[in-house]
């Protein structure tokens, strides 16, 4: 009988992990800042963010493109080139600093303890090798296992994430499955030797709405059974409603808010994202409901607004918006955190900066634009 | 048929529920064949159904159900195996090259990728004008006239963005210049496959609304293709569900949501997530597997291998649609909302006991 990897016997969660955190979350981000050198200038993409992950939690990361969701994603796996970036900040994974890591030290974390699900299936697996030796690829490499314990723990894999007839599809080419297969194979990839951190980026968009409930409801299953973090990156808020525990809302590089998911959806604080939601057709809704869209697009990341980088398109924006960048503070709840000078349902924003007088608080402040009714402006 | 010289009208009001005026699009046993090899792969196998005058009619599925290929097929892009494709009167199925050209200018069709649908060679202006010079309706000023209308229609501005050529925009604008070269003339009926897809939530709202402006100021006709049931719920009076290259479902927009009749479609509704975490997800509610190989397709019932109601009777007899409430069909043996088919009125020569009469 062919022996498996030791956690794939029962399915269950790794055997060799010990909870080496004591008191230590597994992921520390602290102000971590990336930027591009371009021919326009420096682009900066991740500015300023810090936020910590404990073992089996899930962190959803919400934005539209451009906001510095994908780029915050491969900054804490340490995948960026270092030609033309710049990194600031640190990132601590199980007690390694990943900012500054070379590949070289960063190989034996890839895919064994923290891996990664990617967006496009088709460009992400190898077109000419066989999907079995895609798996068994790492579980060779990290677990040392021979030929055939790899080959078993493959399709043991392939069987968890739910492919018919396993035993023959690892001879299969990603060509030869479908787009929901392919992004299933990509998971079992990511999975293979158990890492402790998924980062998984728009793992479903692209695929029908039958089959992004399957992977998510798979990548929930699976993340119980091990006790494993995940990052779910997405530009969709269905997404994340019901699959995570915290939630940040990225704009421009920027965290614009952050709450555990259930605060972050009965009381926004932050007009982006009620504008996000608000410009979501719902099924609950009924048919022809006008939707509120967000006019205008998010601001050249080589010359940010001196502002709050949302001011341009808000519809609540003051004069004080314009000129100074709120903080990320938290209101009467510490867990949830709003970078807005005038947050929503009636909180208290932070004082403005000194220098700056209180009539720029004020709702007839001197800009000739503020139009504090929540009534969406008319479009043609 | 309208001349350059009369700019689109505000003609249609839609119509309260159950008073349509009438079919603009009649499509009938459509079907589409292609081959492969020496198999044959029926992407539509025999589909009907109508879009009235001034409504939206959503075409939704997974992927592979054919509905795209539907779509081309009633623009004629993809010449139809078998069945009719009625526009205005006018089967497009029977008509030779010429009169299928000039008929054509009444339906046209808008993408989901908009910046691979557009010239990168040319300048907005002369991408919209494109239809208005093949047609030699205007020239000079007169063309310039219409395409400045035309984009000031969709949002653009006509001075700023005329000059530009599309790598200048973003993938909304792209999709406003495709909709201003669809609508510059002035077509009856408009297919949109899968046009928000690649749009950003803030965007996709954006196009949905500027849709359903100009679906009322031109009195147009849409049909919307989608795999977002959210989306096609928002944009749609009614709703088609395809499955396999067959319609399951046909129902106004909110009676499909609220009372589903197929098990697909409930299925499907089920597998949607939503913006709120009180909606919490169940599993076992949502469809397990992918559709069957439409080069083979389940006898019967084309839905009964992933159908948690399917019995025997679903692999014996291919449910034909009916109507269950007003406006409301179904291709459902045994649908979650009206009775239960009759037996087939034709009886099948293999069963021991005859069925009953019609």
């Amino acid at each position: 009988m062919n022996r498996l990897a030791p956690w794939a016997r029962g399915g269950h969660a790794p055997h060799e992990y010990p909870p080496s955190r004591d008191q230590q979350p597994l992921l520390v981000v602290d102000d971590l800042h990336t930027a591009f050198l371009t021919s326009r200038g420096r682009l900066s993409a991740v500015d300023g963010v810090s936020f910590t992950l404990e073992p089996g939690q899930t962190l959803g990361v919400v934005g539209e493109s451009g906001s510095g969701k994908t780029v915050l994603a491969r900054t804490i796996m340490g995948l960026l080139p270092r030609d033309g970036v710049e990194q600031s900040g640190s990132v601590v994974f199980e007690g390694h600093e990943i900012v500054g890591a070379s590949p070289k030290a960063l190989r034996p974390l890839w895919g064994a303890r923290m891996s990664m699900v990617f967006q496009d299936p088709m460009t992400s697996l190898n077109p000419v090798m066989r999907i079995g030796r895609q798996i068994t690829e790492p579980l060779r490499l990290h677990l040392g296992l021979d030929r055939a314990e790899a080959k078993a723990t493959a399709i043991s894999l392939l069987n968890q994430v739910g492919i018919p007839s396993p035993e023959e599809r690892v001879a299969a080419y990603p060509g030869q499955l479908s787009g929901g297969m392919r992004q299933r194979v990509m998971i079992a990839i990511a999975l293979a030797c158990a890492p402790r951190l998924l980062l998984a980026d728009e793992p479903t968009t692209g695929l029908d709405v039958t089959v992004q409930a399957q992977i998510l409801d798979l990548l929930a299953t699976l993340q119980d059974e091990r006790n494993m973090a995940m990052i779910l990156v997405t530009h969709d808020l269905g997404v994340v409603a019901t699959r995570t525990d915290e939630i940040i809302v990225m704009y421009a590089g920027h965290v614009v808010e952050r709450a555990p998911t259930p605060a972050l959806f009965e009381s926004m604080a932050m007009p982006y994202t009620e504008a996000l939601l608000a410009s979501t057709p719902r099924l609950a809704h009924p048919s022809h409901t006008r939707l509120t869209a967000i006019e205008g697009r998010p601001p050249d990341l080589v010359s940010p607004p001196p502002g709050c980088p949302f001011a341009p398109r808000c519809r609540y924006a003051r004069d004080l918006c314009q000129r100074a960048r709120p903080p990320l503070v938290a209101a009467e709840d510490p867990s949830h955190l709003y970078a807005c000078w005038f947050p929503l349902g009636g909180r208290q924003g932070p004082p403005p900066p000194s220098g700056l007088d209180a009539a720029d608080l004020s709702l007839n402040g001197s800009s000739p634009d503020n139009d504090p009714s929540p009534v969406g402006r008319s479009r043609s | 048929m309208s001349t350059a010289e009369s700019l689109p009208v505000p003609t249609l009001e839609a119509p309260a529920a159950g008073e349509w005026p009438g079919a603009l699009l009649s499509v009938r046993d459509l079907r589409v064949d292609f081959r492969r090899g020496h198999q044959v792969v029926q992407a539509v196998a025999g589909v009907s159904f109508d879009v009235h005058h001034g409504e939206t009619l959503g075409l939704v599925g997974e992927s592979g159900c054919g509905k795209s290929t539907t779509g081309r097929a009633i623009v004629q892009v993809e010449r139809p195996t078998a069945g009719s494709v009625v526009l205005d009167g006018v089967d497009l199925t029977s008509l030779g090259r010429d009169a299928l050209r000039e008929a054509r200018v009444g339906v046209q069709m808008i993408f989901q990728d908009p910046i691979s649908s557009l010239n990168p060679r040319r300048r907005v202006r002369d991408i919209v004008a494109e239809p208005i010079d093949i047609w030699r309706r205007a020239s000079g000023e007169e063309r310039a006239r219409l395409v400045s209308a035309m984009l000031d229609a969709v949002g653009l501005d006509p001075a700023v963005a005329g000059g530009r050529r599309p790598r200048e925009f973003s993938g909304g604008q792209c999709q406003r210049i495709s909709i201003a070269r669809a609508l510059v003339m002035e077509p009856r009926l408009l297919v949109c496959d899968e046009v928000v897809s690649a749009l950003d939530v803030s965007v996709q709202a954006q196009i949905l609304n500027l849709l359903e402006d100009l679906k009322a100021r031109y009195g147009l006709s849409l049909l919307f293709i989608a795999h977002d049931l959210a989306v096609v719920k928002n944009v749609s009076d009614r709703v088609a569900v395809m499955y396999l290259g067959v319609l399951c479902e046909v129902a106004p927009s909110d009676t499909l949501y609220s009372a589903p009749a197929h098990h697909y479609t409930k299925a499907l509704m089920a597998s949607a997530v939503e913006p709120d975490p009180s909606a919490r997800h169940r599993p076992a509610a949502s469809l397990q597997g992918e559709p069957p190989s439409p080069i083979n397709p389940p006898s019967g019932c084309r839905f009964r291998t992933r159908c948690p109601r399917a019995e025997a009777r679903c692999a014996a007899e291919v449910p034909v649609m009916r109507e269950i409430a007003p406006r409301h069909t179904v291709a459902c043996h045994f649908p979650l909302v009206g009775p239960t088919a009759p037996e087939p009125s034709i009886p099948d020569p293999l069963a021991p006991t005859p069925g009953p009469g019609a």
